[in-house]
């Protein structure tokens, strides 16, 4: 029964090392997105659909923010005044709404990939 | 603002409070004691204030990925723990009274790293407002009925659970925990693959026409099932994967409690 486990955990450990190890990293297209007086410019990101871009937000205000999107599946906390980079894609066409969570309010945007 | 913040505060606690009502229904059952509650509690609420005031720091770690690595660190921290707390159920369902200090530290430390994952984002948004006298109040407010709202979700969630009959409460639990920490694989995939450490790939369907994660009730199975609208190969996979090596060591677990005589009743 023990070393039934302990192969099961090296199993698990060696599955996890070769997925870390698949060759993932090239030069994605690079798009920037910028976070100002909680508005999002621009607020309409045009994409090349079933790519995989590389988006930069830059929070310009002195509050953080935090990027949301339920369609992209993404979330992340940008402190203010710092820059975040965000892996989104590829995207079957269509359009994936994000919206700054801590003011949602003003703070809307969308990806539309074709 | 009032509202805003009522549902951020909302969406972050709920998670963290049904795993503490599964964990708290469990205590019940094995008539542990609960001051492990307030350990998690006070371990949750210092872990939320130390990352959230560092989580600018920890973003810049890692070529900027470091917020999303840490966040998955966690996930399958929390995962490996409440794999360790169904097993030691499982081994004290018979009343052997073993190993019940490890399971009460797996118990806190699990619910303490959930509360804080989601408790720093709630800091780093209350700290925005320190400044703003006028908006303070509503903001606050909002965070309070937020967190109540979340707290009474899990209280129910607890008496359910606490009523099923003592027979069947065990699996029923232990189904759960599976859920979550499967749950809890597949939210880690999808950080790895924003970080770009897992390739990226096409979601394999969608079903946000049926139930879109972002109603209440989506928010929901989000916390307890897993439940992810659009997910990738990886992340289901990871779902999968999970939930099946918790299953199966669940049921060596409970095989291997049944073939042993039950010794150490007295100690």
């Amino acid at each position: 029964m023990k070393t039934w486990f302990r192969n099961l955990a090296v199993a698990f450990i060696a599955a996890l090392a070769l997925a870390s190890a698949l060759p993932v990293n090239a030069a994605y297209p690079e798009l920037q997105l910028e976070i100002r007086d909680h508005l999002f410019y621009p607020s309409v990101l045009k994409v090349p659909a079933n790519t995989k871009i590389k988006l930069i937000v830059v929070n310009r205000d002195a509050t953080p923010e935090e990027f949301e999107s339920y369609e992209l599946n993404r979330e992340k906390v940008i402190m203010g005044g710092q820059k975040a980079v965000i892996f989104i894609g590829p995207l079957a066409p269509g359009e994936y709404p994000f919206f700054g969570e801590f003011n949602p309010k003003t703070a809307q945007g969308k990806v539309i990939a074709e | 603002m009032l509202l805003t913040s009522v549902i951020l505060v909302l969406r972050e606690v709920l998670e963290a409070a049904l795993l503490l009502s599964i964990l708290l229904a469990m205590s019940h059952y094995l008539g542990l004691q609960m001051r492990w509650i307030f350990m998690a509690l006070a371990g949750g609420i210092l872990g939320s204030i130390a990352y959230g005031a560092g989580i600018g720091a920890v973003s810049e770690a890692f070529d900027g990925m470091g917020q999303e690595l840490m966040n998955a660190a966690m996930q399958f921290a929390i995962y490996g723990l409440l794999l360790l707390v169904g097993i030691l159920l499982i081994w004290n369902r018979t009343g052997r009274q073993q190993f019940l200090p490890l399971l009460q530290w797996s118990m806190v430390l699990a619910v303490a790293l959930a509360a804080l994952r989601e408790g720093s984002e709630v800091y780093v948004y209350l700290m925005a407002f320190r400044h703003q006298a006028d908006l303070l109040q509503s903001v606050l407010l909002g965070a309070l009925i937020g967190g109540g709202i979340g707290f009474s979700i899990g209280a129910l969630f607890y008496y359910l659970l606490v009523g099923l009959p003592k027979n069947r409460r065990l699996l029923v639990v232990l189904v759960l925990l599976t859920l979550v920490a499967a749950g809890l694989c597949l939210q880690a995939t999808q950080l790895l693959e924003q970080a770009d450490w897992l390739p990226a790939q096409v979601p394999l369907w969608d079903t946000s026409a049926l139930l879109s994660e972002n109603s209440l009730l989506g928010q929901l199975f989000y916390s307890l099932l897993g439940y992810e609208a659009t997910p990738t190969r990886n992340a289901v996979t990871a779902y999968l994967g999970g939930m099946s090596l918790m299953a199966t060591l669940l049921f060596a677990a409970w095989a291997k409690s049944r073939s042993l005589p039950e010794k150490g009743l007295n100690g």
